[in-house]
């Protein structure tokens, strides 16, 4: 009998060494103090004990989960030469219906768009092909081109962003998820990842033609009630925020060039009502001598008024459009007050010169002596076609106003004082020496052929997800306590195996994980709660059959081989069935599920290993010794 | 030591009583069900946006609603105050939940944050990363495409385990086991809607293993039954049913009894982000015990009967 049972012994022994091999690195690694762990970083040590670590998912570590969309239609655009009124209305028709159903394929659209319209697309896309199918399969193809260069774009990125263990994967075929562990500003990391770096240097249309659009624009709107519906939230503002400046009498200075007016106290906080009526684009606005200037407050009505058609239609006829500073900035009012302000840029709608000439970009900070000294700048190089063109467009452009205009955002618009042909320029206007870097490098990396959109975006603080890990565990250790020592009370000797085989469980699935490099995520550590409940209900259905053998009157051995036989299909057929269940979840999860659904398939399937096998061998090597007649259970 | 001894409870003789009891609990869960219009779905399904912040002293409710009533966004104006906001895990944290909005501007879960940051001041953390307990904003797209998979993961399994069953039983034991999974998702559907508690990502997955508990616990009673059947073939069909169940009572209780301290456990000490996931749990095992009993089991002997007559 001995020697039948040292094969299976020597399997549990071989699992066993195995088990502990997996999951010594995460023991280890536990206890490393941040001081050791960067000695073994500089060994380079550390890279190897932690590739066979336990992963924490970022709902226990903290850390910031996004999901990237590429604007097919967009890039499409973008790709589209010779656009007319039509194109522009069947691509606007697909965006539509893009936001009323979300989940719509966007070339299906397309396809079907363009046959209803009767768009030709071999006008726009002739490099493309012919026909309207094959221009489409070829877009296709282009769209996934374009997701592979994002993707390769975001993660030099991500890599120069200086992040432990990024996870920058593509989803589908438009989609880009990326996972940034412990980050703790997500805003930046935000911002890293959605700009586009598109960079582009527009010259600014000079103050007459600016005076001149405003006029027309406030002829447009003037009379129009609709627009009132835009601007009224805004007197609202005074009763709901009392204290702030905004709320005291601020006058509406004239635009450009004209007399001052002295301050009228308004019933309006930001908008003089009487200007209003005679003038109400022009009304929200300030003179900053340089630039329009919008009040924080008024960004969103002015925005909307620059979206209207028959706007749109005025700038079109001059070839112009307005551009937003890319951030607010505190300007002194008459008054004595301080007003934040943006400021707008009515600019040529065709940019001189794009971001594609850039060849190096540094964040620095501004030399001694300069107007941007000691503030954060990024000094640009451009390549030898980038440094001709620049000096052509500096050089006939003296005296009037460069915009640096980074994905449509005005950076600065320095006046061009000489013509520049080294092909250097630096950019200023930055909030601090982070975000001067965070532009460096992505305007190193390149910009992105298609903007992005950030379609879903998950953010766990570092404190919530030390707390989830603290309660965890807590969790798992009483349960556990708890079973343990209920088992042992329950069926004596039998149930201190029993309890032998769930440690044994709960070792082994860890054991799994670390060496699958599985990530374990709060729903994981439930998954391996459950796997405690499911390990245990085996030992239950065994022990129970082996009493009610040995209620009928058979030996110990024989009650024990019983037990097991008949106990067996019903673990089966039981713990087959909740396999199923978890593969599906598997198949169906993202991220927290999926770790859940890992951990409950090698729990049940190590559960059924250590019922069935582990404790049925430990078993047999009692009731193999002659003269056993009681069995502890 | 031994808690159940032999028994011989007459659990069928209860059946009606049960299938009225079950009937009852489901039928409110449907009522309320209907009356919320549907589960209340989270953002994972609906798309929206979940902020989560810990101020340093417990803070009122209504103030962080009154707060909210005119949220500024460069001129935008936004009235959450009707939102979900309340409470999260403790007095001093609040969340605030808001659907997909079509005009939302960029990066409104932060936009949000700053606006609860700069109206309380001094009840704040010093440092903003410490404020932001966790953020998320799902776009209606995902959404969408979750709640289709979600709907095809539970039909699938279904199928698949209906397919198991019968090819290790007999298909009337699949169609008692699949009512009896039916029933205890339904139940427990029922009273998330009852209590307001939202359906999310985690809860989907407590869900399915919910169903495979409850299948666990069903199947451990079939196997006896299927047992006895082959044992004796002279006896009622409800005899032996009561038999089995009565001999598998002992393992049934334990079993039970264990999961549903493990999962109590979880309910009391897991923290706030598994609450509602060990909750469904628990509403589960107590459910799926039942149901296997009294859903299952009369089920088998109805199919049975009608099939003898």
């Amino acid at each position: 009998m001995k020697s039948k049972l040292t094969p299976r012994l020597l399997i549990i022994g071989l699992v066993l060494a195995w088990a502990v091999w997996a999951i010594w690195p995460s023991i280890q690694y536990q206890g490393l103090s941040d001081a050791e762990k960067e000695s073994l970083r500089e060994e380079g040590k550390l890279e190897r004990v932690e590739s066979r670590v336990i992963k924490q998912g970022l709902d226990l570590k903290g850390g910031m989960y996004i999901v990237l969309e590429v604007d097919l239609p967009t890039l499409m655009e973008n790709l589209a030469i010779n656009k007319d009124e039509k194109f522009n209305r069947t691509i606007g028709s697909i965006r539509d219906q893009l936001v009323r159903t979300p989940e719509a394929d966007f070339f299906s659209l397309f396809t079907t768009a363009s046959s209803d319209n009767n768009l030709k697309l071999s006008r726009y896309y002739y490099d493309y092909g012919s026909d309207n199918g094959d221009i489409l399969s070829a877009l296709v193809e282009e769209g996934e081109d374009a997701i592979n260069r994002v993707l390769e774009i975001l993660q030099n990125r991500v890599d120069q962003f200086g992040v432990a263990e990024p996870t920058i994967q593509k989803q589908g075929s438009q989609r880009i998820i990326v996972e940034l562990a412990g980050v703790q500003d997500s805003n930046r990391a935000r911002s890293l990842l959605e700009s586009t770096a598109l960079l582009e240097f527009f010259i600014v249309k000079d103050v007459n033609t600016t005076n001149e659009i405003m006029i027309k624009i406030d002829q447009v709107l003037k009379g129009d009630e609709s627009i009132a519906s835009v601007t009224e939230s805004i007197p609202e503002e005074k009763q709901t925020e009392p204290s702030e400046s905004d709320d005291q009498t601020v006058s509406v200075s004239e635009l450009f060039g004209e007399t001052q007016e002295t301050s009228t106290p308004s019933d309006s906080a930001v908008v003089d009502q009487n200007m209003y009526a005679e003038r109400p684009f022009s009304s929200m606005l300030r003179n900053l001598g340089q630039s329009i200037g919008v009040p924080e407050k008024n960004t969103y009505a002015v925005r909307k008024i620059l979206e209207r058609p028959e706007v749109e239609e005025k700038l079109a006829a001059i070839g112009g459009t307005f551009l937003f500073s890319h951030k607010a900035e505190e300007y002194p009012l008459v008054d004595g007050t301080v007003e934040k302000m943006y400021s707008l840029y009515l600019l040529e709608d065709e940019a001189e010169l794009t971001g594609g000439v850039v060849e190096e970009a540094r964040a620095n900070l501004g030399p001694q002596g300069s107007t941007s000294a000691g503030q954060p700048i990024v000094n640009l190089t451009m390549n030898s076609d980038g440094a001709r063109k620049w000096s052509i467009v500096t050089g006939s452009n003296v005296g009037r106003q460069v915009a640096i205009v980074l994905d449509k955002k005005v950076h600065m618009a320095p006046n061009i004082r000489e013509k520049i042909s080294g092909g250097g320029t630096l950019i200023e206007g930055f909030a601090d020496i982070n975000e001067a870097k965070d532009i460096a490098i992505v305007l190193r990396a390149g910009a992105l052929p298609a903007p992005v959109d950030i379609i879903e975006e998950r953010i766990v603080g570092p404190s919530l997800g030390a707390d989830s890990v603290r309660r965890g565990t807590q969790s798992v250790l009483i349960g556990l306590a708890f079973v343990l020592v209920f088992m042992l009370i329950y069926y004596r000797i039998s149930g201190s195996i029993a309890d032998f085989a769930l440690i044994w469980n709960i070792v082994l699935v860890l054991a799994v994980l670390a060496s699958l490099q599985a990530t374990l995520t709060l729903p994981g550590i439930a998954g391996l709660i459950l796997t405690v409940g499911m390990s245990i209900d085996a030992n239950v259905i065994i022990f129970e059959r082996i009493r009610e053998e040995l209620r009928k009157g058979k030996t110990p051995k024989a009650a024990v081989d019983g037990g097991y036989d008949r106990a067996l299909t019903t673990i089966i057929d039981a713990n087959v069935t909740t396999l199923i269940a978890a593969l599906v979840l598997w198949q169906f999860g993202t991220g927290p599920i999926k770790g859940f659904a890992t951990v409950l398939f090698w729990g049940i399937l190590i559960s059924m290993f250590t019922a069935i096998f582990v404790t049925r061998t430990i078993f047999n090597s009692f009731t193999s010794r002659k003269g056993i007649t009681k069995l502890s259970i | 030591m031994r808690i159940i001894k032999d028994t011989h409870i007459d659990f069928m003789r209860h059946r009606r009583l049960g299938a009225l009891l079950s009937a009852f609990v489901i039928l409110t869960g449907v009522i309320s069900l209907v009356v919320n219009g549907g589960p209340k779905l989270s953002i994972d399904f609906k798309g929206g946006t979940l902020v989560s912040v810990q101020f340093t002293e417990p803070m009122d409710v209504t103030a962080v609603r009154l707060s909210l009533g005119k949220v500024n966004i460069d001129g935008q104006l936004f009235d959450l105050s009707r939102e979900e906001i309340k409470h999260f895990g403790g007095p001093a944290a609040i969340s605030v939940r808001v659907p997909h909005l079509e005009n939302a501007p960029q990066n409104f879960a932060q936009k949000i944050v700053d606006h609860l940051y700069d109206n309380f001041p001094g009840k704040v953390p010093e440092n903003k990363t410490d404020f932001i307990l966790g953020k998320g904003s799902v776009g209606p797209k995902i959404g969408a495409e979750l709640s289709g998979k979600a709907v095809m993961a539970i039909i699938s399994a279904l199928g698949l385990i209906l397919l198991y069953i019968s090819i290790r039983f007999e298909f009337r034991f699949a169609l008692g086991a699949i009512a009896a999974l039916g029933h205890d998702v339904l139940v427990t559907l029922g009273i998330f809607s009852l209590f307001g508690y939202e359906i999310s990502l985690p809860i989907i997955a407590a869900f399915l293993t919910i169903v495979g508990y409850s299948l666990n616990d069903t199947i451990v009673i079939f196997d006896r039954i299927r047992e006895n059947v082959k044992a004796s073939k002279r006896e009622t069909y409800k005899k032996i049913i009561n038999r089995s169940i009565n001999e598998s009572l002992s393992r049934t209780i334990i079993t039970s009894l264990t999961t549903f301290f493990v999962v109590f456990v979880l309910f009391l000490f897991g923290g706030e982000v598994i609450h509602n996931f060990a909750l469904a749990m628990i509403i589960g095992v107590i459910v799926g015990t039942y149901s296997s009993i009294y859903i299952a089991s009369p089920i088998i002997v109805q199919l049975h009967e009608n099939a003898a007559k």
